[in-house]
């Protein structure tokens, strides 16, 4: 019996492997033991006994720590799929002005851009609740009658009220992914055929009908597999709702390993909550890849 | 799942050679003398109690506690590192020997202090406090009731959170919770006017209000929510070091109460020296006696302590004194013989 | 001449020109706004009296020579490097000074031979910021290089390790492995052996980023033609030599500008330690706004960290882009 080289190195590798994670684990078996933490979820089921701002479902402070992590799970959702939508709005407008014919919106588009992209989203963040949204203190914006009012309190539209802190996360997360979509979008319809654009112009299209009905429908399968990673960030990036206050799983999980000190279990969790989130957006998009590529091929 | 966990474990051991579990725990004690260095937790958000100032050092009444047990132990009290940590993650820090030792406002309570809480141990008391809630004058708000559906901000993972949830539902009233990670998001939340009002510590409250452009707008309402005693904490089960921290804290008390300061102390060395009759004074200064050895310290702790920090009453005045710059009137922190709660065991 | 261009560029038809004047209006409004502010309202002492805590952190006042050399020696190489093309020994050198500035850094501000020692914990501000910053990404290229290798490789186990890695790390935020390597990584650590927060930081960051350049690293790998790996078999080489000499430079080139992007993302993304303690550029901030005398100031705090911010990330790409037409030019050449 002859064993290959590369059978060899495997195995080596998988040893090596093994061992490190035996150490790792022994290690913090050691440390768990020798701190008293120990490792059970039990306390899962205890009550959380602290108030949530805002939960989807009803709520109150004698429910158990899980129900409380499912309304951080909820209102991270929540902000992510409101901003996913209103970033592509944005993105796609972004992206078309800096292609259009336009040379002062392409410009400012340009600038927005860079200014977007070159500073840190957490101080975006702080700054759209700290300085656009707190700072009006006791003005009320009403741009558009008493359909929409802006306060410190948040954004009313329609009889429909946000919170300040989920407004300033939503249009941070909305504005700061936007940039990227915009820059996707740009690539996705610059690699179409630019004789394609003079192609219509000579069947007498105008640019919209011709942009909407021919480059964009060729454009969409460079644009999604970026778009899709850009949504995956955007729900990584909800993660800094701690900053502005905003109660999302990862904030909800923070308080919850103070009050019961178990920063593993907690961890875990988080892990576990991210791993489903992503799952829901990646089939998400693959079935509106399909319904895409289906559809056109009919 | 357990017997999975364990059968990992010992194959682990066998391969690592880890097989004697029975690792030497030393105390964390030994570890810092080792290190020449302490390790110290602290806020680094809070005036009065612990920030960072212009030059880039903290100060406070928090940072100079952790000065007095650098002094005591390492024997030099700017051997000490401090970790800004927050509410959040302090006793994570705690326990996974992030740090040595927190001095952060932390409020010392039953499930903190068991073994199957948090696990820790609290050194004596060194602020006591309350929590409290600060309105705008102008808001007309005068008691609790007042709030009821109106939004408060408020420092999350804290017991500032569970006491403002405990007294608005033990009165049934519906409140809206904002919170922060840490006291100056609280304080710019509430200035702004995103909350009617923001609780925390009232020396918190006092603190933040001193730094205010207008302090005279804002009121302290008259409900105390909670009993809030602020102590330093080690983690459990590590008695050499929780003696030596409960000790260092009790002469800073001590010292007060006998009129021994940063300014005379060496005349108290000598006084003490040249007379062999006054053995209390001995015994505490360390020329007489082994006091110190018994905690694991040079017998002359004291000494250093006073001498690099000053007693109890100095570092409050310097801090939170009326000529500082958040004057909060001592009350419950005066030495017990002034009608405060600071009280020291004798040094026999 | 000059008119037409404009009437032809920005207000071709009725649409265009509307688009156009609200836009000069818009400008028009806005700058006037920040500008009067900047000028009249905002209050810059808070910045002012703090400025060598943006810059420096908490660093020992009489040793502020040494974090302050070695932020200029990084101004001195980048202008080097955008000017480099004049000189043409400077090239040669250039990749070896950048990598050993990360090195260099933790000298002259940790200290040791003969410099006096300076914890960790005194490093602060833009300095920590940089630190961070080029330290893991140094460290994490040759790790993502390790794991597109990997990820590409013929051999089951290897493949599957390197893909569930990458894949694991690519689906968490990176404040959880941030909060992983800050509170996590000591109960993995055998007892009395203990790393400082700074570099358990860039321990995080490193494992977090090397996922990221893997991907970017394995699609240069893509494009590099089968045929050159033919070619390298045909001249008798060893395989890893074909790997390291023939493929991996190809691959990196066109890997190039993913690349350095992800390094001025990680730049941003240092700002995350604000949140878990550490006192880098925008933990020093918030700092700064907790000291009595400036509370509320923090308009001019975020405004101030923004345009810091954003004057080095536009250099870090202004360079990227500088290095990225050398090596085509090179390549052409």
């Amino acid at each position: 019996m002859k064993i290959s080289y590369k059978e060899i190195i495997q195995a080596l590798f998988a040893l090596f492997l093994i061992i490190l994670i035996c150490v790792l684990i022994n290690n913090i078996s050691i440390n768990l033991t020798r701190t008293g933490i120990g490792f059970s979820f039990n306390w899962l089921f205890r009550p959380a006994s602290f108030a949530l701002a805002e939960h989807p479902l009803p709520y109150s402070p004698s429910d158990s720590y899980a129900w409380a992590l499912f309304m951080g799970w909820l209102n991270s959702l929540k902000v992510i799929i409101y901003s996913l939508l209103l970033a592509t709005v944005i993105g796609v407008f972004i992206g078309l002005s800096r292609i259009g014919k336009n040379e002062l919106l392409r410009v400012v588009s340009a600038g927005y851009i860079t200014i977007i992209r070159q500073t840190p989203l957490l101080l975006q963040l702080m700054f759209w609740y700290f300085v656009a949204f707190l700072s009006l203190k006791e003005t009320v914006l009403k741009p558009i009658g008493n359909l929409l009012s802006i306060s410190n309190q948040g954004i009313n539209f329609l009889g429909i009220t946000l919170s300040a802190e989920f407004s300033s996360l939503l249009l941070g997360l909305s504005v700061f992914t936007s940039a990227y979509i915009a820059e996707v979008v740009r690539g996705g319809i610059n690699s179409v055929d630019k004789g394609q654009w003079e192609s219509f112009r000579s069947l007498g299209l105008n640019d919209f009908t011709g942009l909407y009905t021919i480059i964009i429908p060729q454009a969409l399968p460079a644009i999604l597999p970026g778009l899709t990673s850009q949504y995956l960030n955007l729900a990584k990036n909800s993660t800094l709702a701690i900053a502005v206050g905003y109660s999302d799983i990862y904030a909800i999980n923070d308080t919850i390993i103070n009050q019961t000190g178990r920063p593993i279990e907690g961890f875990i969790i988080l892990l576990l909550s991210f791993l489903f989130l992503n799952l829901f957006i990646s089939n998400g998009m693959e079935i509106i890849n399909t319904m895409i590529t289906s559809s056109k091929n009919n | 799942m357990r017997r999975i966990f364990t059968g990992i474990l010992t194959f682990s051991m066998l391969l690592t050679g880890c097989v004697n579990s029975s690792v030497g725990i030393q105390s964390r004690l030994e570890l810092i003398k080792k290190r020449d260095s302490l390790i110290c937790g602290v806020s680094g958000k809070i005036p009065g109690f612990s920030f960072l100032n212009s030059n880039g050092n903290y100060e406070g009444l928090d940072v100079d506690i952790c000065k007095a047990f650098a002094a005591a132990f390492v024997g030099n009290s700017k051997k000490v590192q401090f970790r800004p940590l927050t509410a959040a993650e302090r006793f994570t820090a705690i326990r996974t020997g992030e740090i040595d030792l927190l001095s952060r406002n932390t409020t010392f309570n039953l499930s903190r202090d068991s073994s199957k809480g948090n696990s820790l141990i609290f050194a004596p008391v060194v602020f006591h406090d309350g929590q409290g809630l600060m309105v705008k004058t102008s808001s007309k708000i005068n008691k609790l009731e007042d709030l009821a559906k109106r939004s408060i901000c408020v420092g999350s993972g804290t017991t500032t959170e569970q006491n403002i949830n405990d007294a608005f539902e033990a009165k049934s009233l519906p409140y809206i919770p904002i919170k922060y990670q840490d006291l100056n998001q609280v304080v710019a939340g509430y200035l702004q006017g995103r909350c009617s009002a923001m609780t925390s510590d009232r020396s918190q409250l006092a603190a933040a209000r001193s730094g205010f452009r207008n302090p005279k707008d804002h009121i302290i309402l008259n409900d105390v929510l909670s009993k809030e005693p602020l102590a330093p904490a080690s983690a459990g089960g590590d008695q050499l070091l929780s003696d030596a921290m409960r000790w260092v804290v009790f002469a800073l008390f001590t010292a007060e109460e006998k009129g021994i300061t940063q300014a005379n102390i060496n005349q108290q060395l000598q006084l003490a020296k040249n007379n062999p009759q006054m053995k209390p004074l001995r015994r505490f200064l360390g020329i007489e006696g082994d006091l110190g050895e018994k905690i694991g310290l040079p017998n002359d702790f004291v000494v250093k302590i006073i001498a690099s920090t000053g007693n109890y009453g100095e570092i409050y005045n310097r801090h939170l004194g009326p000529n500082s710059k958040v004057p909060i009137p001592r009350g419950l922190n005066e030495i017990y013989n002034q009608g405060g709660l600071h009280f020291a065991p004798p040094f026999n | 001449m000059i008119l037409k261009k404009i009437k032809q560029r920005a207000f071709s038809n009725i649409l265009d020109s509307i688009t156009t004047l609200i836009i000069i209006s818009f400008i028009i409004i806005s700058l006037t706004t920040i500008l009067k502010w900047i000028f009249f309202s905002a209050n810059w002492s808070v910045v002012k009296i703090n400025l060598p805590l943006f810059f420096f952190g908490s660093f020992p006042k009489d040793q502020l020579w040494r974090p302050g050399l070695w932020m200029s020696l990084i101004a001195i190489l980048s202008f080097a490097t955008l000017l480099a093309p004049r000189w043409k020994w400077v090239p040669k050198f250039l990749p070896i000074l950048w990598i050993s500035f990360a090195p260099l850094g933790i000298f002259l501000l940790g200290g040791g031979l003969g410099l006096s020692p300076v914890e960790s914990r005194n490093w602060g501000g833009l300095t920590l910021t940089i630190l961070l910053t080029s330290f893991s990404a140094i460290l994490s290229l040759p790790l993502g290089i390790v794991l597109a290798l990997g990820r590409q490789s013929e051999l089951p186990v290897i493949r599957k390790a390197s893909s569930l890695y990458i894949d694991t790390m690519r689906s968490v935020p990176l404040i959880a492995v941030l909060f992983f390597g800050q509170l996590l990584i000591p109960l993995f650590l055998p007892i009395g052996l203990e790393i400082n927060r700074v570099y358990r930081a860039i321990i995080a960051f490193t494992l977090f980023v090397s996922a990221y350049l893997a991907e970017d690293i394995r699609g240069g790998l893509q494009s590099v033609p089968k045929t050159q790996r033919e070619a390298g078999e045909v001249l008798g080489l060893h395989p890893l030599q074909i790997t390291c000499l023939i493929i991996l430079p190809q691959a990196l080139r066109v890997a190039l500008p993913s690349l350095t992007n992800q390094a001025v993302g990680l730049l941003q993304n240092t700002s995350l330690m604000a949140i878990l303690g550490l006192v880098e550029l925008l933990g020093i901030g918030r700092s700064i706004l907790a000291n009595p005398e400036f509370i509320g100031r923090y308009i001019e705090v975020y405004v101030w960290l923004a345009a810091l911010y954003w004057v080095v990330c536009t250099l870090m790409a202004l360079i990227a882009r500088h290095l990225e037409k050398q090596m085509a030019l090179e390549k052409r050449g």
